[in-house]
């Protein structure tokens, strides 16, 4: 339940950070639409007389001068020289400028003979400044009010010899302006070509480590491991963005470049399958065996060709990476799983961003840098992976939630059941000690029965003496109603008060003593203990051999009630009531302190009332 | 009709009691009774056993508790071989745990044996002339008998169906509440051999149905092939 309450909220997330993702577009766009505007105090040069090194002769070219078009399979400097006058504006703060958008690898400029700006090695390794727009402020000192001389000299890579487009040798159009104006489209440019993948790189490698962390503790949950792994790819491509020039020839870093891209593939694969719960074997070593061969063929193919080979690679790579979200969609759809509309939108964006800059990569679509505010897109490749990123947080999150639920659940099943198991096993206990208890008495009564009873019997029936006799027959009903107190269940209260009816009737029937028995309580549900009926029974069927025996009586009430918990029971006669020469005496006395004894012991009580003339009343209490 | 035993119709009595003295003194209650009959007295099940199966048996006199058994196979044993005689458990138990098991075997009462000897004559005399004594507490377990009887799920066709008649329902019932067997003729206004007949019913339909009963039971344990 909760982990369905939750896939909402994951999608909230995607939603929002798409959201995100169309305003920074937007406002990027909205920056971008100023851009354009045509600023009269700034100075445009778009033409130069161009010198490349080995070659005497010059020649005035139009910038931006892309060397891919211009001078094709050109490696090293070019000197551009300009002619400018000064703007006629002034600027508030006093200082002019010179905006580079794009220049690529490096540069020098000399104003007026005067060297102004040096922006690294221009030998082996050449710094690299492909991403980063210049901004050069012009000395007032050196500006002449007409014909200045501008030199610039670019040290470049031809197309051909570079992995990708951009690090291709080129001059874009120059600016010359108030500083302070140009400074705007410096920042930006600078924000958008190097700090925001710079921002995004940093956020992925640490989401990278922090997944290779999850993994380390979750070894089945792989997919986190290979989006990990990608992350750290994307992070290492963009090394290129912190430090200007590497201590070794830029073919080492185009080589380390293609490499860094076929780990990137072979995560982004890897985590895709692995995500969709398909795994083989196959493609891994396939995976494996192209990171090999990729630095390998580059190699082997030289760096003439090394934009040809890398392109080669790049439209492989494309094709892996499409057929991978293509079964990996394919799966979550067959699947019918959650994941597939926000991954089939992140990947289907991802898919498109890469064909475009793999279009980028050969001028096919000019038209689109005329469209786009930005020279590629690849500021937007960073985001899919960061919406992918998130998307596995929150899932790992839920998951996360949902075990600790289902950890809870468990540890209260554990409790119940171990208060249950507990509660059967003293249960259990109980009952075999009342079974083992249960047959012990049985035994006790049937040894009572077969040794004591038969003797008693003998006596009974062998004894001279009447009185013998009868005392012998009370010892063995004596013992018959304590072999029931041991081993009887709890009775019906109206079952026993069944019992002592037909008892009582008979016996006095017999003796011609006329009963009335008044119980009005005979569907009651009370019940009485063995022990208390059997208490209750002597104490009735000495009453009645009392009356039988010495009152004398004709007439004889029994009334029963219960009330508050008590029930009572009053046997009055007609009789002539104790006499007192034989009260506390031994066979009355004895008899009724029996009685009262018995009573007591179920902490109830026996009242005896008697006078001559108005026979005897005997009140019985018993507690329920 | 119903036939009533006892008086000149009986003239074999068996006696099964271990204790000699006890036995002796039952034989002399019996010649008493009945002065013309011929006592076959056993000590043990096995014993009597053999006398049921060689003898024709008028009435017995059964202990229930003995050395090599129990009374009640015996009393079955009676019921199979001489369904016109009359078994009469003889007993020191007066609870119907023990009772009860006889009578369903098919006795058609009981004696306690630390009665007055003229109080068990008059009993014996009473139940030879067809009126047994039925306690509140045997009246309960008969009720509740025949409650467990009432659904006639899944009974074979050839399994008679016994059921109490509405008078001896009442019978019952009055007897579990307590009330003597003459005080619910008068209730009723039955003549005191009438009360006797139906209660004499009630313990032969208790007999049938506990052996229709056991014979379901030993069918559905697969006893029995069909």
């Amino acid at each position: 339940m909760r982990a369905r309450r939750l896939t909402p909220a994951l999608t909230h997330g995607v939603r929002a950070l798409g959201l995100l993702l169309l305003g920074a577009i937007l406002v990027a766009l909205a920056l971008a639409d100023e851009a354009p505007v045509v600023d009269e105090s700034i100075l445009r040069i778009d033409t130069a007389e161009a010198t490349a090194a080995g070659d005497a002769r010059s020649q005035t070219i139009t910038l931006p001068d892309d060397w891919a078009v211009s001078r094709p399979r050109f490696d090293g400097d070019v000197r551009y020289r300009m002619r400018f006058d000064r703007p006629a504006v002034t600027p508030t703060d006093g200082l002019l400028a010179l905006y580079i958008e794009r220049v690529c690898s490096n540069l020098e400029i000399d104003l007026n003979q005067r060297r102004i700006f040096s922006g690294g090695r221009m030998t082996e390794p050449v710094a690299m400044n492909c991403r980063h727009p210049q901004l050069i402020t012009l000395p007032a000192a050196l500006l002449e009010a007409q014909g200045n001389v501008l030199d610039i000299r670019v040290t470049g890579n031809a197309l051909q010899h570079v992995a990708s487009r951009e690090f291709a040798g080129g001059l874009s159009a120059l600016q010359i302006g108030p500083r302070e104006t140009l400074a705007v489209d410096h920042a930006r440019r600078t924000f958008w070509n190097v700090t925001w993948l710079q921002l995004t790189a940093m956020m992925l490698a640490v989401g990278g480590v922090l997944m290779l962390v999850l993994t380390a503790y979750n070894p089945r949950e792989v997919y986190f491991g290979y989006f990990g792994g990608l992350c750290l790819a994307w992070a290492f491509l963009s090394l290129r963005l912190w430090v200007p020039y590497l201590p070794w020839g830029h073919v080492v870093t185009e080589y380390l470049f293609c490499i860094g891209l076929a780990s990137l593939v072979m995560m982004s694969v890897q985590f895709l399958l692995s995500y969709a719960g398909l795994r083989s074997r196959a493609i891994e070593t396939v995976l494996v065996v192209q990171w090999f061969l990729v630095p390998l063929t580059l190699i082997v193919g030289g760096e003439t060709r090394l934009f040809a080979v890398a392109t080669i690679w790049y439209v492989l790579f494309c094709a892996e990476l499409l057929v991978a979200a293509g079964l990996y969609l394919g799966f979550t759809r067959r699947e019918r799983n959650h994941d597939y509309w926000p991954m089939a939108g992140v990947l289907g964006a991802s898919s498109l961003l890469v064909l475009i800059e793999l279009g980028a990569q050969h001028d096919l679509y000019p038209w689109l840098q005329q469209v786009l505010p930005w020279p590629t897109l690849s500021f937007l490749l960073p985001l899919p992976f960061l919406i992918v990123g998130v998307r596995l947080f929150l899932l790992f999150a839920r998951a996360l939630r949902t075990a600790e639920h289902g950890r809870a659940a468990l540890a209260r099943r554990v409790r119940e059941l171990t208060t249950e198991f507990e509660g059967n096993f003293s249960q259990l206990a109980e009952l075999r000690v009342e079974q083992v208890t249960e047959k012990e008495r049985k035994r006790i009564a049937a040894d009572l029965h077969d040794d004591l009873g038969a003797k008693l019997l003998t006596i009974v029936h062998t004894s001279e003496s009447q009185r013998i006799s009868a005392l012998a027959r009370e010892a063995l009903e004596d013992m018959r109603l304590s072999v029931k107190g041991l081993i009887g269940k709890p009775m019906r209260l109206a079952d026993a008060l069944a019992d002592w009816r037909a008892e009582t009737v008979a016996r006095l029937s017999q003796s011609k003593v006329e009963v009335d028995w008044l119980s009005p309580i005979e569907e009651t549900e009370h019940l009485l203990p063995s022990r208390g009926f059997v208490q209750t029974t002597r104490i009735v069927r000495e009453s009645v051999s009392n009356i039988i025996k010495h009152s004398g009586a004709t007439r004889c009430s029994v009334r029963c009630r219960i009330a508050d918990g008590y029930f009572a029971m009053t046997i009055q006669d007609n009789g002539r009531g104790i006499p007192m020469e034989l009260d506390g005496k031994l066979d009355g006395g004895l008899g009724m302190s029996n009685m009262k004894r018995r009573a007591k012991q179920m902490r109830g009580q026996c009242l005896v009332q008697s006078g001559p003339g108005y026979g005897t009343v005997i009140a019985l209490t018993v507690p329920l | 009709m119903v036939r009533h035993p006892g008086g000149p119709g009986v003239k074999n009595v068996l006696l099964l009691e271990d204790l000699p003295e006890t036995r002796a003194w039952l034989k002399a209650l019996v010649l008493q009774v009945f002065p013309d009959s011929h006592i076959f007295e056993a000590a043990r099940v096995h014993g009597a056993l053999e006398l049921v199966a060689s003898m024709k048996v008028d009435l017995a006199l059964i202990d229930l508790g003995l050395p090599d058994g129990s009374g009640v196979d015996v009393v079955a044993a009676i019921r199979e071989a001489h369904p016109q005689a009359q078994s009469v458990v003889v007993t020191i138990h007066d609870d119907d745990d023990h009772l009860f098991p006889a009578l369903q075997a098919g006795a058609f009462g009981y004696l306690l044996k630390e009665q007055a000897s003229e109080l068990i004559a008059e009993q014996l005399k009473r139940m030879s002339q067809g009126e047994p004594p039925l306690s509140p507490s045997i009246a309960r377990r008969v009720i509740s008998h025949f409650a467990s009887q009432t659904q006639p799920q899944e009974r074979p066709q050839n399994m008679p169906h016994v059921a109490l008649t509405d008078r001896e329902n009442e019978v019952l019932l009055r007897v579990a509440k307590g009330f003597t067997l003459p005080e619910i003729g008068v209730q009723l206004c039955l003549s005191r051999h009438t009360i006797a007949d139906y209660v004499k019913q009630i313990y032969r339909k208790l007999n049938v149905s506990s052996r229709a009963e056991a014979a379901l039971e030993a069918q559905r344990l697969g006893l029995f092939r069909r």
